[in-house]
């Protein structure tokens, strides 16, 4: 297994463009945490201009809500997609530069390498989710008065919560990837279906006569993201009577792993029928 | 001899057509052998068969007298079509993940790396070399950790002359060592430059299987002329083994039912007082022969 990693490494470790998607991930998920708390406070201000009693700025990243503030933020699909693009570069190389078929001429099954690229999902799913939770710990410790601290790790759960949400979307791109060999087709695709494909399949399921909520919320994308709900902005939701998830939906963690079981299974189907 | 591998019955089709057709062969330990066919024959398909690339719709192959497994894959090196490496990653680099697949050290990189000439540019990306240098590349990656048995498809395909003759002369360095060889080609010269044994693919199907030098040893017929040719033809016919007898321009060109040599013509003809001006063995080509099988298939 090790093997493998170290297979994989060394195609990824001095190879530019992964370098430069990750920095670029880095930098816009940064800047996505600190002006997310500036957008809701703006829009604050923009109601208090209409209202006698002045509404408080709000502060997203203190203990606990901090961890689902910001998991929610780095779950928004325009950030996952960053992750997800590089996993489909790094799998449809194989086929581009056609050391899939090397790959196995010299000694490797096809699930050994359906197994690798696996590994680098789940190291990829890791080392994100230990970022998101550092950076969380840090906001959590600043942000946060001492009267506050003892509910630092109350809300902690949402970060392996996080990682399933990664990880599933991860493999939706390595489904993707599999399918369609082809790098920018499988970008193209993977990235209209995201942004595009599913919030209208997710709009028209809702209209016709369905009842709200009952089946477009079962989409696959839909699903991922709705593991870790909306922030919880507790003050401003105590003052307008507004009630938010503030807990994991298990129901979507359960929907989530059923889709990661079913397009891994049907990667495993498809590849073992194709001729490479 | 030990049988390296052996095909029984393999057969793939593409939609209507056969790319390969119930074929069967053994190929033995220590052969360099050639498997000629001329473009869509079959060959790649075959090779990509054995090395578990494409599933065949039926039949069944061995190497090494076991079932096919990853692990008897690392014991081949190959070299199918084009060179195939990461582009972003140097020739070292792309040798170490062969290395790691294959479950070898890192020793022998360098040695292949000489072997091929490429060790001046081993920290040089692969998308620098010239497509002479990639398929050396890819021939180094073939030979790393000594493997059993070379496959090469088309090795020469697509090169400058210079290049054919640096990859031919690995080859041949290596078939000296002993390494079992199979030369997959449609260019004639270069499997009988190469190779001891020979197996001619058409449509899927091997026309002729056999030993290189036993194709070639084959007189196809002796041109013999004096200054009668109506004498010669008239005594020529008397000889027992004679098949046909044909003229072509101031020629004339003797079958046989047997091997016979050209001294053993001069001497008949000697002895019935005939002198002959011109006598020469026509050697068969493989060239003749391959096209004459393709001639006959179609």
């Amino acid at each position: 297994m090790m093997k493998l990693l170290r297979i994989e490494l060394k195609k990824i470790l001095t190879y530019k463009i992964f370098w430069v998607l990750t920095g670029l991930y880095f930098v816009f998920l940064a800047l996505g945490i600190i002006l997310g708390e500036h957008i809701i406070n703006n829009w604050v201000d923009s109601i208090n201009r209409h209202i006698p009693l002045p509404l408080p700025h709000v502060t997203l990243y203190f203990f606990p809500d901090v961890w689902q503030n910001i998991t929610f933020f780095a779950g928004i699909r325009y950030f996952l997609i960053f992750p997800a693009i590089i996993i489909i570069i790094l799998i449809t190389n194989e086929f581009t530069y056609k050391t899939i078929r090397q790959n196995v001429i010299n000694g490797m099954s096809k699930v050994d390498i359906q197994l690798s690229k696996l590994q680098i999902i789940l190291c990829f799913s890791v080392i994100i989710t230990t970022i998101i939770g550092i950076v969380a710990l840090i906001l959590g410790i600043s942000n946060t008065d001492s009267a506050g601290m003892h509910l630092m790790l109350t809300k902690l759960l949402f970060l392996p919560a996080f990682f399933l949400e990664i990880f599933t979307f991860l493999i939706m791109a390595y489904f993707c990837a599999f399918l369609l060999k082809h790098t920018g087709l499988a970008i193209g695709f993977f990235t209209l279906y995201v942004i595009i494909i599913e919030p209208v399949l997710y709009f028209l399921l809702k209209i016709p006569g369905l009842q709200p909520n009952n089946v477009s919320q079962y989409l696959p994308v839909n699903s991922v993201i709705r593991i870790v709900e909306y922030p919880a902005i507790s003050s401003l939701q105590r003052i307008m009577g507004i009630t938010l998830q503030d807990h994991i939906s298990l129901l979507h963690c359960g929907i989530t792993v059923g889709y990661s079981a079913l397009f891994l299974g049907v990667t495993f189907v498809v590849m073992r029928r194709r001729d490479l | 001899m030990d049988t390296l591998l052996s095909l029984h019955e393999i057969s793939k089709n593409y939609g209507k057509i056969h790319a390969v057709d119930k074929l069967s062969m053994n190929i033995h330990k220590g052969q360099v052998f050639g498997i000629l066919g001329p473009n869509g024959s079959g060959k790649t398909t075959t090779l990509s068969i054995v090395l578990d690339l494409i599933k065949a719709d039926h039949g069944s192959f061995q190497w090494f007298g076991n079932v096919p497994s990853k692990e008897t894959r690392k014991r081949i090196g190959s070299v199918i079509e084009s060179p195939n490496f990461f582009p972003y990653l140097s020739a070292q680099k792309n040798l170490e993940i062969v290395a790691e697949i294959k479950d070898l050290s890192y020793d022998d990189i360098p040695t292949v790396l000489k072997m091929t000439g490429l060790y001046d540019r081993m920290n040089s990306k692969f998308r620098t070399f010239s497509f002479g240098m990639k398929q050396r590349l890819a021939v180094a990656s073939a030979l790393l950790g000594d493997p059993d048995v070379l496959i090469l498809d088309e090795p020469t395909n697509g090169l400058d002359p210079q290049g054919i003759a640096q990859i031919r002369e690995i080859i041949l360095r290596v078939a000296g060592e002993g390494i079992t060889i199979i030369l997959a080609s449609h260019l004639l010269d270069e499997v009988q430059k190469i190779c001891s044994h020979v197996a001619v693919l058409n449509k899927g199907k091997i026309l002729f299987d056999g030993e290189v030098s036993e194709v070639l040893a084959e007189a196809d017929c002796i041109e013999v002329s004096a200054d009668n040719l109506e004498l010669l033809g008239k005594v020529m016919s008397e000889y027992p083994q004679c098949k046909s007898i044909a003229k072509s321009n101031d020629k004339l060109l003797l079958y046989f039912k047997t091997l016979v040599k050209p001294q053993e013509i001069n001497q008949f003809l000697f002895s019935k007082g005939i002198t002959v001006s011109h006598l020469m063995e026509r050697k068969r080509s493989l060239e003749k022969h391959f096209l004459e099988l393709l001639a006959q298939e179609s």
